[in-house]
């Protein structure tokens, strides 16, 4: 099954949310609903990173912080020739870290280009 | 609200970089030198009642708990009430605002707190991990995200929001490096050329990118060390051998785990607030501040800083310190000490070796580095990046 990345709807006021919080930070609800965070995104910020985590076998990773038409910001991986504040993106899921018996999943983005 | 009044009377502070020895052992050379300082005499009749101690890491990196008992075993400070305490890279101030509450609540007269760190036992990378166990685990730290990396991002923002240059942050690392060459407890002791790290074509090679637009010389090391301050009831300050410097104000104060999450992404809220709540506490303003310790871990988030505590309008702190405004003999110097870039940043010890270059500053006994007639001093301690901020304010006392 194709991994989903979720944002996290206040059942009460509709806040979105993401991570999940356990209380809404506009009107203190508890209930949420799961759902789909996909789709374009614009970049806000980035870095290349060149001191990197074991296990990344790259000379270095791009970081950004991206935001959907929902509103919501997020952090994930980048995939970019020419990575630009602003730029057109899209939300992918994958593979961000391979750890001891298993995957991690989460955001990459792609430049649009 | 009616406290007491709570002072400063001893401190005490290793020299940071590379320990060779037992934790608490590096622990205890800080305690002992503040205990010192302040005329407390070691063995019986010593007087502490309560003893905090400060690290971010020493379950992790060093596989040692409960810290602050042990601490208190080996200074034979036995029966006085110990707690070990964790808050990130903010732990240190947190140690001295619970040991200011102790006081102030009345249940102590005297309280040593001792923030230290041993970062130097693992790699730098796995130390770099160690630090980002605090960030969200499933929304940043599962990524590979890391606090050079949060920080990479952030100055971006801030160049491209008001024009903040690489030259700039270089010019903040570079009077960092001068200023530590005046305090022999410094982890680096030797001055970058800022030409030689910004402009040569050598540049790229002696000041590589760490996370873009982020240098070497814009990161703080990875550093041992140790700092302890022996606080007191200021109706209590007459018994021992140094002056009080007062705990004039405390301010702390949260802000979203998740960095994305915040409103304004170049808004450093916590630090804001818990300098509001100091400067009130303290009945003072930024104006009135003479000298002031901010948490560089990098260079961006000294100028970042000096604009969230009211030292200068937004977005113009590197304005200021392009004009030298940051230097000792400015209008408003910032980080006499070295600061994390250049003194080290063991996590624990930070927020205490901030106190302590304030007492010394305030004491006048700051020599090459002092600023001539500091009557009040702020430091900030920074956790996460940037969701829990403590705000100390220290005054002479006339
Ligand atoms: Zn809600």
């Amino acid at each position: 099954m194709e991994p989903k990345m979720y944002a996290y709807q206040c059942t009460r006021c509709g806040e979105l949310h993401h991570p999940r919080h356990f209380v809404c930070r506009k009107c203190g609800n508890r209930d949420f609903a799961q759902v789909p965070l996909e789709g374009e995104a614009a970049l806000v910020t980035h870095t290349r990173v060149y001191n990197l985590p074991e296990g990344y076998m790259k000379p270095f990773l791009i970081f950004g912080i991206a935001r959907f038409s929902n509103g919501l910001c997020v952090s994930g991986q980048l995939e970019a020739d020419h990575p630009e504040s602003g730029m057109k993106l899209k939300a992918t899921v994958g593979v961000v870290k391979e750890g001891v018996g298993r995957d991690y999943y989460g955001f990459i983005f792609k430049g649009a280009d | 609200m009616s406290v007491r009044q709570v002072g400063i009377v001893g401190v005490g502070h290793t020299r940071f970089g590379r320990f060779e020895g037992p934790f608490v052992e590096m622990l205890s050379q800080a305690a002992v030198e503040a205990l010192d300082d302040a005329g407390i005499r070691t063995g019986e009749g010593h007087g502490v009642d309560q003893v905090f101690v400060a690290t971010m890491g020493a379950s992790m990196l060093n596989r040692q708990s409960g810290v602050a008992s042990a601490l208190v075993d080996t200074l034979n400070l036995r029966p006085a009430m110990a707690e070990t305490v964790e808050n990130g890279p903010a732990s240190g101030a947190s140690a001295v605002k619970l040991g200011y509450m102790a006081i102030a609540s009345g249940m102590c007269d005297v309280v040593l707190v001792v923030g230290g760190e041993m970062m130097r036992t693992v790699s730098g990378w796995e130390a770099t991990d160690f630090v980002a166990t605090m960030l969200h685990p499933e929304a940043e730290y599962n990524y590979g995200l890391t606090l050079p990396t949060f920080a990479g991002m952030f100055t971006r923002l801030y160049m491209e929001k008001y024009g903040v240059e690489e030259k700039d942050l270089a010019i903040v690392s570079v009077k960092d490096h001068q200023n530590a060459m005046h305090n022999p407890v410094a982890h680096i002791q030797l001055v970058p050329d800022l030409y030689s790290i910004t402009e040569d074509e050598d540049a790229r090679i002696i000041n590589p990118y760490v996370a873009e637009p982020l240098h070497v010389y814009d990161v703080c090391p990875v550093s041992d060390g140790a700092a302890a301050v022996v606080l007191c009831a200021m109706e209590a300050a007459g018994r021992f051998r140094k002056k009080p410097v007062r705990i004039a104000g405390v301010g702390q104060a949260t802000d979203t785990h998740v960095v994305a999450e915040r409103a304004v992404s170049t808004d450093l809220l916590a630090v804001r607030l818990a300098a509001q709540r100091a400067y009130r506490m303290a009945g003072l303003k930024p104006a009135d501040i003479d000298v002031a310790e901010l948490h560089d871990a990098f260079t961006i988030l000294e100028i970042a800083e000096s604009e969230e505590v009211g030292f200068f309008p937004r977005g113009e702190g590197h304005l200021a310190a392009r004009r030298g405004d940051t230097r000792v003999g400015g209008k408003i110097p910032i980080n006499t000490s070295g600061g994390l870039k250049a003194k080290g940043h063991p996590l624990g010890a930070t927020g205490v070796s901030q106190i302590v270059e304030l007492v010394r500053q305030l004491r006048g006994e700051a020599g090459g580095r002092q600023v001539e007639g500091a009557k009040a001093g702020l430091a900030v301690n920074f956790g996460g990046f940037g969701n829990n901020v403590v705000a100390t304010i220290l005054a002479r006392e006339e």
